[in-house]
């Protein structure tokens, strides 16, 4: 097969790939733009997602939740809710650490706050490994006839179908939310200016917390999904995409969520395109090169605001 | 009836001292302004009234309660707002959204307030749906003070609100701001150049070096040769 014909395939899995880097991404964008820090535990609540719904999914399983799957997709009820209350519980965790740790730490700065956050990755990956074992974890091994569009020369799984659909219904959520409601504007003036905020009587500590609901939710919903494309979840798993989601994150604007989704798509797709050319162990530099190239050129991103 | 009452403050920045034993009063429904060289601590005087800077020793009375030490947040509550000089708007949000965030406290029904400060400011009506940081400095600082009156307050402070505009925008401010005075609010100005904000005052204060020098009727301060020697550019 020629190059080129390999490339309808490959920008199908930089799509997934790039819906899963999207949605870690916003919850990693509005981080830096209203707590003010980049916060390195990010995929690691992604992990963090994945693994409570691994063990729901178990649990539920043991109480004799019919396993039945949804039509063609690899999964059926009870991994559903699984995956439901495990987003639920994610951001209930993630508020917990900020309560115990990143409010303590909120005065003290940027850099402070990027330190510690690394110290909360360390510890919440060790957790699901002293959990778990650092062995892969499967949600189930059943094996996924493809769908074939012989039209475009692509082969999807029903699997990949609905990852992409769980991406675009959330991006345009979080869309509605952060356009229409009072507390998605009052998020979006924080992230303007956060004293003036204060100043206007908004009060920032309950826009923290939304911050962290829709950010944590969104990181659990990327981890699973990140399970269910690469049928195994390991405790590195948003770890190893953090690269991935900054590099997304400033290639499209550090700050802006649009950006976040804009940046991780083209990440997403650059990584599976250049395997037709390099070998597939070189997908983090290519992250990291278009990073390193975008703060070159543009510093702010590519929807990234002057100033 | 004295509505702000700053008695014998003393603030500043950690260990930098600005204002030594600053006193000033605001009452009900009047226009006061703060006169004074760059550095004389009238921003600092702002920033302390409202909050965000804490007092080391004095008192500040508001409408009957002691406010020194309280968060700016709590301040707004009872019916204090603050324009800042610079930075007093949220840009990426539209007209329409910035006085929605002014409002954010309130839970009933604001349509009615916003139609009011449309009517107090009518070039915003046009540009509701217009992003603010597209704005000119003008319409940003007309922006700025219909999202400070939104929740209604008694007493609104100005920082500089003519700093940085053409000499016909900064009148077509005063005047507004004499509008806004006529629905009820008492105004609390900070001006560096100050012969058209005083124009408009009830009565002024002259601060230098962080300290209380003069204090007298708008129109006097005008009047005054050695003020308007050393503070108004001769």
């Amino acid at each position: 097969m020629t190059i080129l014909a390999r490339i309808p395939q490959l920008l199908v899995y930089g799509i997934i790939s790039g819906s899963i880097i999207s949605l870690g991404g916003i919850g990693v964008s509005l981080t830096y733009s209203i707590l003010g820090f980049s916060n390195f535990a990010h995929g690691d609540f992604m992990a963090l997602g994945a693994y409570i719904a691994l063990g729901l999914f178990t649990l539920l399983t043991g109480l004799g939740i019919p396993n039945t799957t949804f039509g063609p997709l690899s999964f059926g009820f009870g991994f559903t809710v699984a995956f439901i209350l495990a987003i639920g519980l994610t951001v209930i965790a993630v508020i917990l650490i900020d309560r115990l740790l990143f409010r303590r730490l909120r005065r003290a700065g940027p850099i402070i706050l990027m330190m510690s956050s690394i110290g909360v990755s360390l510890a919440l990956r060790n957790i699901l490994q002293f959990s778990w074992g650092p062995q892969p974890h499967y949600y189930n091994q059943l094996i996924q006839p493809a769908i074939l569009i012989p039209a475009l020369n692509i082969r999807i799984k029903p699997d990949e179908v609905f990852i992409i659909v769980v991406a675009i219904v959330l991006v345009v959520l979080v869309h509605a939310f952060m356009r229409y409601t009072k507390m998605g504007k009052a998020m979006r003036a924080m992230a303007d200016n956060a004293t003036l905020a204060q100043v206007t009587g908004i009060n920032t500590d309950r826009v923290i917390i939304w911050t962290w609901v829709i950010g944590a939710g969104l990181a659990a919903t990327a981890g699973i999904l990140a399970g269910i494309e690469n049928k195994f979840i390991t405790p590195e798993l948003g770890w190893q995409m953090l690269l991935s989601i900054f590099a997304g994150v400033v290639l499209g604007g550090i700050g802006n969520p649009y950006g976040a989704i804009l940046g991780g798509m083209v990440i997403g797709i650059s990584e599976e395109v250049s395997t037709v050319f390099i070998s597939t162990g070189y997908k983090p530099v290519v992250a990291f090169v278009i990073m390193i190239l975008m703060l070159l050129v543009k510093p702010t991103g590519l929807l990234g605001r002057k100033n | 009836m004295s509505l702000l009452t700053v008695e014998q403050v003393t603030s500043g920045y950690g260990d930098m001292e600005v204002l030594h034993d600053v006193s000033i009063v605001v009452n009900v429904q009047e226009i006061v302004t703060i006169i004074g060289p760059n550095g004389a601590g009238k921003s600092t005087l702002m920033k302390t009234i409202f909050g965000l800077l804490k007092p080391t020793t004095g008192a500040i009375q508001f409408a009957e309660h002691g406010i020194d030490g309280l968060s700016p947040d709590r301040i707004v509550r009872l019916g204090m707002a603050y324009v800042p000089q610079v930075e007093n708007v949220f840009p990426s949000l539209t007209v329409r959204e910035n006085l929605e965030m002014g409002a954010f406290i309130r839970n009933d029904d604001f349509s009615d307030r916003i139609s009011e400060m449309f009517a107090l400011f009518p070039v915003l009506e046009r540009r509701g749906k217009q992003q603010v940081g597209k704005m000119s400095g003008g319409e940003r600082q007309m922006v700025a003070m219909a999202r400070a009156l939104m929740l209604n307050p008694q007493l609104i402070l100005l920082d500089e609100p003519s700093a940085a505009l053409a000499p016909n925008l900064a009148q077509v401010i005063f005047e507004r701001i004499v509008a806004v005075n006529e629905t009820g609010v008492a105004i609390l100005i900070v001006e560096q150049n100050a012969k058209g904000s005083l124009g408009l005052s009830d009565r002024g204060y002259v601060l230098a070096g962080g300290c209380n020098r003069f204090t007298d009727t708008g129109e006097n301060l005008l009047a005054n040769e050695e003020i308007g020697q050393l503070y108004l550019g001769g």
